[in-house]
């Protein structure tokens, strides 16, 4: 048994017992091991309860473009660049873009966020707390601030509580926010998704008439024949599109699982926050001990 | 082991973000001075290694957003999958990548052969209290790697405080402080190299197959330098070593076709992954659209362009990023980081009378064979800026390694 030899078992478990009484087996632990409860207690009842809110969509495929043949070796790869279209993209941008805050707020939803759901306040005149950072901001750079709440408000909400995540080198969004009123969650999800597809389809209709428009002023003027089959053509193509536009059905994305709410309120995570607590106090007191033993050393 | 206890949930940088990763401080903080204690380390390493644990509290969320570096994200939902439910996440687990083996009346065992699932399966042995965030994994990597050092130190070098510096890297700390593969790569890359030098191939062995499945082309490189140690003792003498090299370049003539087909393909997927017209149009996306020309002006149809290639682009791979491709603050460092690892390669070698040995010239030359492969895909610097690094600096290490050895002969033959 040379190696237990080597290792020298004996001399380190002596080594490790006494680590423990000189660092562990304090008053101190125990103190601090008392304060990091009383500390935990005041985070969570500190803490708002948040559920989580999700939905699982799915990018729908036939609005990615074909890509070219290019052949060779370069075959295999655009069998995985095909799949892949920036409907993503689109739709994420969308979502966080000004013009999606400011539907969502002709629709009242600041009502429900800044006012309480008291609909009896006009939606722009809810009163704007302003932080003594953006009173110091607007004194010395001499600009007003806003007394009310405005979309740029609801924006900055939707792009610091909205989260989309789509899996690398997979299929599925994933879009979730954190909320303490799962009613309210659910909703405000579903309304932001299909407002932010619709603006889309509409963006594309709008595209798709000027286009139908401009071949129509294209084709009164041309005399060659094959021309005129070419732009009636595109007439055709653009009025197909509009009419494939023109319901309900989402655009961008379709909904695998539609907004729903964890069942219980998954932050504060109250186990997660006492064990890290205690484990943060007793390494405070371990590290007050050891200094204390190893001043010389340290410095 | 599952355990509902770990759930993904983004807790961006809030204040339950950090009491959870102070906690995982903490607690390696807790466990470096029980090393101290039980003399495993000086008290240069004690102080070191607790600045270089805090290092992952100071990036993500604080310095930039994790989304810097979105990959983290996935290790962390795996992470959490794995050991919440014990299952991959549904992206990975559509994959089915898995490797099974039947041991008849013992059963069977599974080894996953996704990387993600590798690397976070064996991360999720660190011995930290809380996985709950995206820096969790940082974390664990960090544990890892001081697991690394203490081996290092018992094993290989003497000099604790020397060692010690190697850890100090800018572009160690950074990458050991995300949650990514990267340091598992380092590692088994590291000891890879060193038992080599040392002539323990079984365990040599033991370090390079995880490479096969963390990172095929670090495998590639380093199997290389295996079969040209083992079989053709390209490390005793120089004509064994122009012989291996001249197997390797008729084995590539011969190879052409099958060569290029891969080569390209990894050109033309780095080229388009990294392709950008603006206005959002970007990645695959944007290469299937107008990656046409691209493509033409990428592919390589002979092993001599593959070589001139390689040869004009070593000095931008050994380089990057270049002044004018600054765009964060990570790039200046990165920038010098590499000039001084060059330099510091070469002051090793020469310091320790090392340019004629020929351990150091086969080492040497597989590095140089690896830096000019990879030199063919650089189309995006941060990512090659990684991988340029975790080739790197397993070499260097052995290279520090051989000159202990070289310096150890020269005081034996004094005495």
């Amino acid at each position: 048994m040379s190696f237990l030899k080597k290792i020298e078992i004996k001399s380190k478990a002596l080594l490790l017992k006494e680590f423990f009484y000189d660092y562990f087996w304090k008053k101190s632990s125990l103190n601090l091991g008392l304060a990091s409860l009383i500390f935990s207690l005041a985070i969570i009842q500190f803490s708002t309860p948040q559920f989580y809110i999700s939905a699982t969509l799915r990018e729908n495929k036939s609005v990615g473009s074909s890509s070219p043949s290019l052949g060779g070796g370069s075959d295999n790869l655009f069998s995985i660049v095909s799949s892949e279209s920036n409907s993503f993209g689109e739709f994420r941008s969308n979502i966080y873009s000004y013009i999606i805050a400011q539907r969502m707020w002709e629709k009242g939803w600041a009502t429900e966020i800044y006012a309480g759901g008291d609909k009896s306040i006009d939606v722009n005149k809810i009163d704007k707390p302003q932080t003594l950072a953006d009173r110091l901001g607007s004194l010395l750079l001499g600009y007003e601030l806003y007394d009310f709440y405005s979309p740029h408000d609801l924006q900055d909400f939707i792009s610091s509580k909205v989260d989309l995540q789509k899996e690398i080198k997979g299929t599925n969004i994933t879009v979730s926010m954190l909320t303490s009123d799962q009613n309210f969650g659910i909703s405000f999800l579903n309304e932001l998704m299909l407002t932010a597809d619709k603006y889309a389809k509409e963006f594309l209709i709008l595209k798709s008439q000027a286009i139908i428009d401009a071949t129509y002023k294209q084709l009164s003027e041309s005399r060659n024949s094959a021309i005129t089959a070419s732009l009636a053509a595109t007439i055709n193509k653009e009025s197909l599109h509009i009419a494939t536009l023109t319901n309900d059905l989402p655009y961008h994305i379709y909904f695998i699982d539609p907004p729903y709410s964890s069942e219980y309120p998954v932050t504060p995570n109250t186990l997660a926050i006492f064990i890290s607590n205690f484990i943060i106090f007793i390494f405070l007191s371990v590290m007050y001990n050891f200094i204390r033993n190893h001043k010389e050393d340290l410095w | 082991m599952v355990n509902g206890y770990f759930r993904y949930i983004d807790y961006g940088g809030s204040l339950e973000y950090y009491i959870f990763e102070i906690a995982n401080y903490s607690f390696l903080v807790l466990l470096l001075c029980l090393c101290y204690k039980l003399r495993f380390i000086n008290i240069n390493s004690l102080i070191v290694w607790t600045g270089i644990f805090f290092v992952p509290l100071v990036l993500n969320y604080f310095i930039f957003s994790p989304s810097l570096f979105p990959d983290q994200f996935q290790y962390a939902l795996e992470v959490m999958s794995l050991k919440s439910k014990g299952i991959s996440i549904d992206a990975i687990a559509s994959q089915n990548a898995q490797f099974s083996l039947n041991l008849g009346y013992l059963g069977s065992i599974s080894i996953p052969t996704n990387p993600v699932t590798f690397s976070t399966t064996f991360l999720g042995f660190a011995p930290i209290p809380n996985f709950m965030t995206v820096t969790s994994l940082a974390f664990a990597n960090k544990f890892f790697l001081f697991v690394s050092f203490l081996g290092l130190k018992k094993f290989f070098f003497k000099d604790e405080n020397i060692l010690l510096l190697f850890f100090l890297i800018p572009s160690l700390l950074l990458y050991t402080s995300l949650a990514l593969r990267e340091t598992l790569i380092i590692i088994c890359s590291v000891f890879f190299l060193l038992n080599m030098l040392k002539n323990n191939y079984i365990i040599s062995l033991i370090f390079l197959l995880p490479l096969f499945v963390l990172k095929i082309q670090m495998f590639a490189f380093l199997a290389l330098y295996f079969v040209g140690r083992l079989v053709f003792r390209a490390n005793n003498s120089l004509y064994m070593l122009v012989f291996f090299l001249g197997f390797i370049l008729l084995a590539s003539i011969l190879l052409q076709d099958v060569i290029l087909q891969i080569i390209n393909y990894y050109r033309l997927g780095f080229a388009a992954e990294n392709m950008d017209l603006g206005d959002g149009i970007y990645g695959y996306y944007a290469f299937s659209l107008y990656g046409e020309e691209l493509a033409e002006s990428l592919e390589l149809t002979s092993i001599l362009e593959v070589v001139f290639a390689s040869i004009a682009g070593l000095p931008k791979l050994l380089l990057m990023p270049y002044p004018n491709t600054w765009s964060s603050i990570f790039y200046p460092i990165q920038f010098f980081e590499s000039i001084f690892l060059i330099l510091l390669y070469w002051s090793i070698s020469v310091r320790n009378n090392l340019l004629k040995n020929k351990e150091f010239i086969y080492l040497s030359v597989i590095l140089l064979l690896s830096c000019m492969l990879y030199s063919l895909l650089v189309f995006n610097v941060g990512t090659f800026v990684r991988y340029r690094f975790s080739l790197f600096f397993p070499f260097i290490i052995a290279l520090y390694y051989l000159a202990t050895l070289e310096r150890g002969n020269k005081t034996k033959l004094l005495k």
